[in-house]
């Protein structure tokens, strides 16, 4: 009788943890990524500090928004950060992905960005981005490709209505 | 017995694991670029299916495995990072690999500002980011020439692109126009106009030409900045005379080039010209001139 009890018990606790796990993962990853700018070399116009907040801010929104979008396939949260290249881009993937039945997830540790350009108008900013993420890619709900790696991007954001939009994301070796 | 059975069965799960390990292994070229058709080779035997997922592009389709993989040119126009996978009869195998943006041929040229005074320093700003022709971000030093050309008087600049983008900034032409600012990598340019304006006023003068009834009629010269461009008709030119009855004030605009105005005529006044933060010259009339 005890036996059943420890093993129901048991059994209890494994699918309560298996529900739990992705649920805290989903939680942890809905969370704007850490993104920490660094503007000591930006030519030829010194950012400003409240540009300074704003790129922080939005680029971050950025990359929650690609992550929610690539996860969910949703174009919704790319329309509020990407404009430009980038948004045809990503929109694009994101249709196929539904085409095709596959999902990719991120799972974003962080980007240690510089802005190298910030044109003298004050219009556009040019970062270069060491992103540190996980990647799962997913057919259905199997997932056929993972990896962890720091991927270098370089982004160019402009001013929109009211934020700055990431006109141009592109990955380098 | 059992000793030959046993080396037997870990031969044959070694062989298995050794099976499964190249079921699908995946040759990918070295650079691939942007638009441009390559092969992934694949090994194993059965029917698999192939997966490619990068920026812009998600493929899915069934292949057989052990022959090379087609990839289109239009499946891999976008630069950056990408994942090729192969799911076979064993696990799935994938590799990353990065595809190389394709030569220049789009240019994002912003110009400012669109209109500007003559002969200011730093006053104009182009700034070129380069794309290939699938809109990836250019990040090799690309050469790239702006020009800014205003009444058959050009103005050049060879810059290298940095990271993707080129800029300059540059002094405005000595000639009033609407200047070509164009920005021009290998064969492709794009041309902005920035509209060139006169500057401020220089040497504003003007003369009594006449008088009408209990009027004066006073009139500048052709108002011209310092390098010789006609201030543009329309621009408010003030006129103010004082005498002992008090101070009458003229805004005229500039017509064909000068500015007219018709003051009270008084017995000694002191009229004085200015066009914005400039002044003229002053008159004396009545007792005086």
């Amino acid at each position: 009788m005890k036996v059943r009890r420890l093993i129901i018990l048991t059994l209890g606790l494994a699918i309560a943890f298996s529900g739990t796990l992705p649920l805290l993962k989903r939680i942890f990853a809905d969370t704007k990524p850490i993104v920490q700018l660094n503007i000591a070399s930006t030519t030829p116009r010194a950012v400003e500090d409240s540009t300074q907040q704003a790129i922080v801010r939005d680029y971050s929104a950025a990359w929650q928004g690609m992550g929610t979008a690539l996860a969910n396939n949703s174009i919704g949260p790319l329309n509020e950060n990407f404009t430009g290249y980038a948004l045809d881009k990503l929109t694009e993937r994101v249709k196929e992905q539904t085409q095709n039945g596959l999902k990719t997830r991120i799972v974003d540790h962080g980007h240690k960005v510089d802005a190298i350009f910030y044109s003298s108008d004050g219009s556009a900013i040019e970062l270069k981005d060491t992103a540190t993420l996980e990647t799962q890619v997913l057919d259905g709900d199997t997932v056929i490709h993972s990896d962890q790696s720091q991927v270098h991007y370089y982004a160019v954001m402009t001013g929109a209505e009211d934020r700055w939009k990431v006109r141009v994301l592109e990955s380098t070796q | 017995m059992r000793r030959l059975i046993l080396i037997g069965l870990v031969i044959a799960v070694c062989w298995f694991a050794a099976d499964l390990a190249n079921a699908a292994e995946l040759r990918i070229p070295q650079s691939p670029v942007a638009g441009q058709a390559f092969s992934i080779g694949t090994s194993g035997s059965g029917d698999g299916t192939f997966y490619l997922v990068g920026p812009g592009t998600s493929v899915k389709r069934k292949i057989r495995l052990g022959e090379d993989v087609q990839v289109k040119g239009e499946e891999v126009r976008n630069a950056g990072r990408w994942v090729a996978i192969v799911r076979g009869s064993g696990g799935p195998q994938s590799q990353v690999f990065f595809v190389k943006p394709g030569k220049a041929a789009t240019i994002n040229f912003s110009a400012r500002p669109s209109r500007v005074p003559v002969a200011r320093p730093d006053s104009v700003s182009g700034v070129a980011f380069i794309f290939d022709k699938f809109h990836n971000f250019i990040l090799d030093p690309t050469p790239v020439k702006f020009s800014l050309s205003v009444a058959g008087t050009t103005t050049s600049h060879n810059v290298n692109s940095k990271e993707g983008v080129a800029y300059i900034n540059s002094s405005s032409a000595a000639k009033a126009g609407a200047a070509q600012f164009v920005a021009t990598v290998d064969d492709v340019s794009v041309n902005r106009v920035v509209e060139q304006v006169a500057s401020d006023p220089c040497n504003l003068r003007m003369h009594v030409v006449g008088h009408e009834k209990d009027q004066i009629i006073v009139q500048t010269d052709p108002i011209r900045d310092c390098t010789g461009n006609a201030v543009p008709d329309g621009t408010i030119v003030t006129f103010t005379e004082t005498d002992n009855s008090g101070r009458s004030v003229v805004d005229a605009r500039i017509k064909k080039g000068i500015a007219r105005a018709l003051l009270p005529a008084s017995n000694k006044a002191t009229i004085a010209v200015a066009a914005g933060v400039i002044l003229g010259n002053e008159l004396h009339v009545g007792g005086g001139e």
